[in-house]
């Protein structure tokens, strides 16, 4: 059994990425539950205000990381790496004490219109977390390319068969490497 | 000086006592005569980018001193091993104006950290995204100040340290070479 959450590194509300999420709790293997984390939203990051005390919002998604035995990112690339406001989240989380990312599971997904799915985003993603100490998932990787024409722009599904038995895939692995390196119970 | 190139710096740390901070202070003293350098509008107030909200006046602000200046200076600390959230988020709203304000526009980068590589994994991604808003990125010197607790006065805040002021001014004059070459 496994508690996965999700991140995702877009706010607007046609995007791919929110869909490619909300796909998942469908696309996962038996045993494992995926809920979207809380929102990653929060003030921009300067050591100032955490002296004044870390925001709420950087608290929860800390404390959601913290409960859940895996971390799936989903995210789109912005200029060819991370979202800012992504990055921002993970900025302050990053501080925390018990830093939550560390010995963590985390698997990484993207969807992008363009032909390389968010790779660029994916390795500068997985240089953060090595700082961050964490465990990241390796093959399958998600790299969803063309993604306007893998999903239903109106209902928000992935209708996309080889895409669905990759992401299926990847969510399976995922699950075993989650046994074998996650904090055991 | 009528010719004076007019340069922006953009700072990738929002706190006080900041080393990047007080590098950017720095700078204008460290100028070649015929350069001009000041701080760009600030982007602390940025919401997180969202495609669904209206570009703010604030975001403006910045993509308009970006547009009227002759080269941009970004000059930022390195967080969790690339570039910190906040700088990349004003990155990401200013490179959706229109008539986008880093196209074709000199940029150079400066880092401070207080370890050993000065904030160099920082740089190399800055350029990677610097070439997706198909900026002109100056090359070299690299100005990347490794050990910055010993560098800058504790008190003060000042950068102290001959090499490090020398290695920054000789990247400005060059960088003022760079911008007459390659500016429109």
């Amino acid at each position: 059994m496994s508690n996965v959450i999700t991140i995702c590194g877009s706010l607007r509300k046609g995007s791919f990425n929110r869909m490619l999420a909300n796909a998942l709790p469908g696309l996962a293997p038996a045993g494992m539950t995926i809920k979207a984390s809380p929102s990653i939203e929060m003030p921009l990051y300067n050591s100032d205000l955490q002296a004044e005390g870390f925001p709420p919002a950087a608290t929860a998604l800390s404390d959601a990381i913290r409960a859940a035995d895996g971390v799936i990112i989903v995210s789109p690339e912005y200029n060819w790496t991370i979202p800012g406001g992504l990055k921002n989240a993970i900025d302050w989380v990053s501080r925390m004490k018990d830093q939550p990312f560390a010995n963590k599971p985390i698997c990484l997904q993207s969807c992008s219109m363009g032909i390389l799915g968010g790779a660029r985003m994916q390795y500068h993603m997985r240089q953060s977390m090595v700082f961050l100490n964490a465990f990241v998932f390796n093959t399958p990787e998600v790299l969803i390319a063309q993604a306007q024409n893998k999903f239903d722009e109106k209902t928000g599904e992935l209708k996309d068969e080889a895409t669905r038995n990759v992401v299926k895939q990847q969510l399976e692995a995922f699950g075993k490497f989650i046994a074998r390196v996650g904090d055991k119970a | 000086m009528a010719n004076s190139l007019n340069i922006v710096t953009i700072c990738g740390s929002l706190r006080k006592r900041s080393y990047n901070a007080s590098l950017v202070r720095l700078l204008p003293q460290l100028a070649p005569a015929d350069m001009m350098i000041t701080a760009a509008p600030g982007y602390a107030g940025f919401p997180h980018f969202n495609q669904d909200l209206a570009v703010p006046d604030e975001v403006m602000t910045l993509a308009d001193a970006v547009r009227a200046a002759d080269g941009v200076i970004i000059v930022s600390p390195e967080y969790g091993w690339t570039i910190p959230g906040a700088l990349k988020n004003a990155l990401d709203w200013v490179s959706k104006t229109k008539d986008q304000p880093f196209k074709d526009k000199p940029v150079a980068i400066q880092s401070a950290s207080t370890g050993p590589l000065g904030a160099s994994r920082m740089q190399y991604h800055l350029r990677q995204t610097l070439a997706a808003i198909d900026a002109l990125v100056f090359v070299k010197p690299e100005v990347q100040i490794a050990f910055a607790k010993d560098k800058f006065d504790e008190a003060s805040g000042e950068l102290k340290d001959a090499a490090s002021i020398a290695l920054v001014t000789q990247q400005l004059a060059d960088f003022g070479k760079f911008v007459r070459r390659v500016r429109l």
